[in-house]
């Protein structure tokens, strides 16, 4: 297997609330291969939005990286200054975000936005910038771009301002593209339109893509490599089959069940009881043990390690503790 | 079975006013429902479907009048409701009520349980305080929340938690029908079956009906008996919830089901991705108003909108093809 772009590693976040501490991020490890659409999945508070911003750097203040090591196309990112690290956003890592309408600045056209962007870092100049920024608006497939480059962002509709900030986001050439929740806020028509056209950039740009989604839709119709997130932490990743075909993990069952499906019509829908565990309380063994039917004493006590199911398929429960040390 | 419908929708259409322009002396006119034509059969659940702009909300909110009609009728056993003065249709409210999308911001977050689910008690009957909370607790106990709960302000409930007792409110005044607004949309997953699985199990120990509003295809598909498909102000197919999915006969239909993401890798389904996006509703499309994204567009749709055609038992579709 190749040299990963990204590896993510025993990362801890915790935000500073007149609470105390929230723990957010509680030991996540992940890489990612290049050229892939990775994903990142998980419900509300998991972790997954503020692991896409560790990776960028655009934290808010109130969180602090407490421990662990991000490191992209061989370079640790923590170690950085702010100005080297101003370099590879936007430049070598690139970000998109749910809400295209807030993303956009209302009062420069989209022309000014994208040569802003290009300009900033030394992409071209002049008339070449122009004559970018009209080719990027038709590469992710906007019509009349020359029209587009003059328009403020409120004459487009959500669909074409998603375009468009993929389209800004391509204007550096990155390697990574951080997508978080980029179709959550369009029509499942406009969704289909925006995973198409990230799909088609992954296979002809060979862009890195990690995709954060809570619609385990998405992630199985677009991505490679899966990544389940509970509470701050990964309780199981894969390939995109492991977690839909064979999820070992009970959360990851608990998921999936709870979705509604065609051939149980009106028959109740397997729920996962209680809600997720206090960020702002220590959690001791397993976090996902209070909901768990398989619950053992040991997941009470002791965390849960990632134990190895197959080639590049992980799920961190006890369940599977024999299993690793019979093979 | 012939049933009498519970809520019968006669041509019904709705317009809303933009005032645009220097002290809004222009005015447009948005038709957001153009000549509904609706049953709704007592105990069912009927499903309404599509996306943003399609009319869905509107439509939901004009069966209980929280929004004006333009035309058309709305008979709630036989009683236009369009037409009822003041004091018949407070009379008629405790019937029909409305659960929304977020329970956060269609809660009063100064009030405790007790008083939001006791408010309705309070204005539309003369039970006394105590007799009150007796029937608030019962009616949390119905949603599987306890007396535990009846100190609590909405912003110390879990999204969950708060779109129960948003339930047990709708439910106080024993409604014969809830119209229910994407009521699970603000939630995750796993708490979203809960809701599901508390509303089915109510509708058949209250003998309620429902009017199950979203933009997610297999929720709706989960829940209904019957399913409407919505797109700019109007009804493009109606059917079983089972010949919807099997045989979708309306290419929006197809489109919609074809772009929902099915948590299957493998399920090799072609997509259809339709062109474009929703035209604006103060300017519709001439003809068929689909026809800008249509596949299979031709040439009288341009020009001619389409009349509804009945497929099959109680299946009908607004689409020339099937002419």
């Amino acid at each position: 297997m190749s040299q990963p772009l990204l590896t993510v590693e025993n990362l801890h976040l915790a935000f500073q609330t007149p609470l105390g501490a929230a723990q957010a991020l509680r030991g996540v490890s992940f890489s990612v291969e290049p050229g892939q659409i990775f994903g990142l999945v998980g419900e509300t508070g998991c972790g997954k939005s503020i692991t896409g911003r560790a990776i960028l750097g655009l934290l808010p203040p109130t969180a602090k990286i407490t421990a662990g090591r991000i490191v992209f196309a061989g370079q640790e990112l923590l170690k950085l200054g702010e100005r080297e690290r101003h370099k590879l956003r936007g430049r070598r890592i690139a970000m998109i975000f749910q809400d295209p309408t807030t993303a956009l600045n209302p009062v420069y056209t989209i022309g000014q936005q994208l040569t802003m962007v290009m300009k900033h870092h030394r992409m071209a100049a002049g008339q070449e910038l122009r004559r970018r920024a009209g080719q990027l608006l038709a590469d992710v497939g906007l019509p009349f771009p020359e029209a587009l480059l003059k328009s403020y962002p409120h004459q487009l509709s959500g669909g074409m301002q998603q375009r468009v900030m993929i389209a800004m986001a391509l204007s550096t050439e990155p390697d990574l593209l951080i997508a978080d929740e980029p179709t959550t806020a369009l029509d499942v028509t406009i969704q289909s339109q925006i995973l198409e056209l990230l799909v088609q950039l992954q296979r002809s740009r060979g862009i890195t893509i990690i995709l954060i989604t809570h619609n385990m839709g998405i992630v199985a119709e677009t991505c490679q490599q899966v990544a389940v997130l509970y509470a701050g932490r990964i309780v199981e990743q894969g390939q995109v089959r492991d977690i839909f075909y064979r999820p070992r993990h009970p959360y990851t069952q608990g998921l999936l069940a709870a979705l509604p499906k065609p051939e149980q019509w009106r028959q109740p829908l397997k729920v996962i009881p209680g809600s997720a565990p206090d960020a702002l309380q220590p959690i001791s063994g397993c976090a996902f043990a209070s909901r768990c039917e398989y619950v053992m004493e040991v997941c009470r006590q002791q965390q849960p390690p990632l134990f190895e199911l197959g080639a590049h398929h992980q799920a961190a429960c006890y369940l599977y503790h024999q299993v690793q040390e019979r093979s | 079975m012939i049933q009498t419908p519970l809520v019968e929708v006669k041509r019904l259409s709705v317009d809303y006013v933009i005032r645009a322009g220097l002290l809004g002396r222009h005015k447009h006119h948005i038709r957001a429902l153009d000549q509904i034509d609706l049953d709704i059969r007592p105990g069912e659940t009927l499903g309404v479907v599509g996306e943003s702009g399609c009319g869905k909300t509107t439509l939901g909110r004009s069966l209980l009048r929280l929004v004006p009609a333009s035309s058309g009728q709305v008979l709630f056993e036989g009683q236009d409701i369009l037409r009822l003065d003041k004091t018949d249709l407070r009379r008629l409210r405790p019937e029909m009520q409305i659960v929304f999308q977020n329970p956060f911001s269609s809660l009063n977050p100064r009030l405790n349980v007790l008083d939001l689910v006791a408010e309705p008690l309070r204005t539309h009957t003369r039970l006394k305080e105590a007799e009150r909370a007796a029937r608030v607790e019962a009616l949390l106990g119905e949603v599987g929340l306890s007396a535990e709960h009846l100190k609590r302000y909405p912003h110390q409930l879990s999204g969950g938690q708060a779109q129960r007792v948003a339930l047990a409110r709708a439910l106080a005044l024993n409604p014969k029908f809830l119209v229910l607004d994407e009521p699970t949309s603000a939630l995750d997953v796993s708490v979203q079956a809960q809701i599901i699985n508390l509303l089915v199990q109510l509708q058949r120990s209250h003998g309620l009906t429902y009017l199950f509003i979203s933009h997610d295809l297999s929720l709706v598909q989960h829940i209904s008996d019957r399913i409407a498909v919505m797109y700019l102000g109007q009804i493009v197919e109606l059917a079983s919830s089972q010949a919807i999915f099997q045989r979708p006969s309306h290419p929006y239909t197809q489109a919609l089901l074809a772009s929902t993401p099915l948590p299957d890798p493998d399920s090799g389904r072609t997509r259809i991705i339709l062109a474009g996006s929703v035209p604006s509703p103060a300017d519709p499309p001439s003809g068929c108003r689909f026809h800008t994204r249509c596949p299979y567009v031709m040439d009288i749709c341009r020009s001619t909108a389409p009349q509804p055609h009945f497929i099959g038992e109680g299946h009908q579709a607004v689409c020339h093809l099937l002419e």
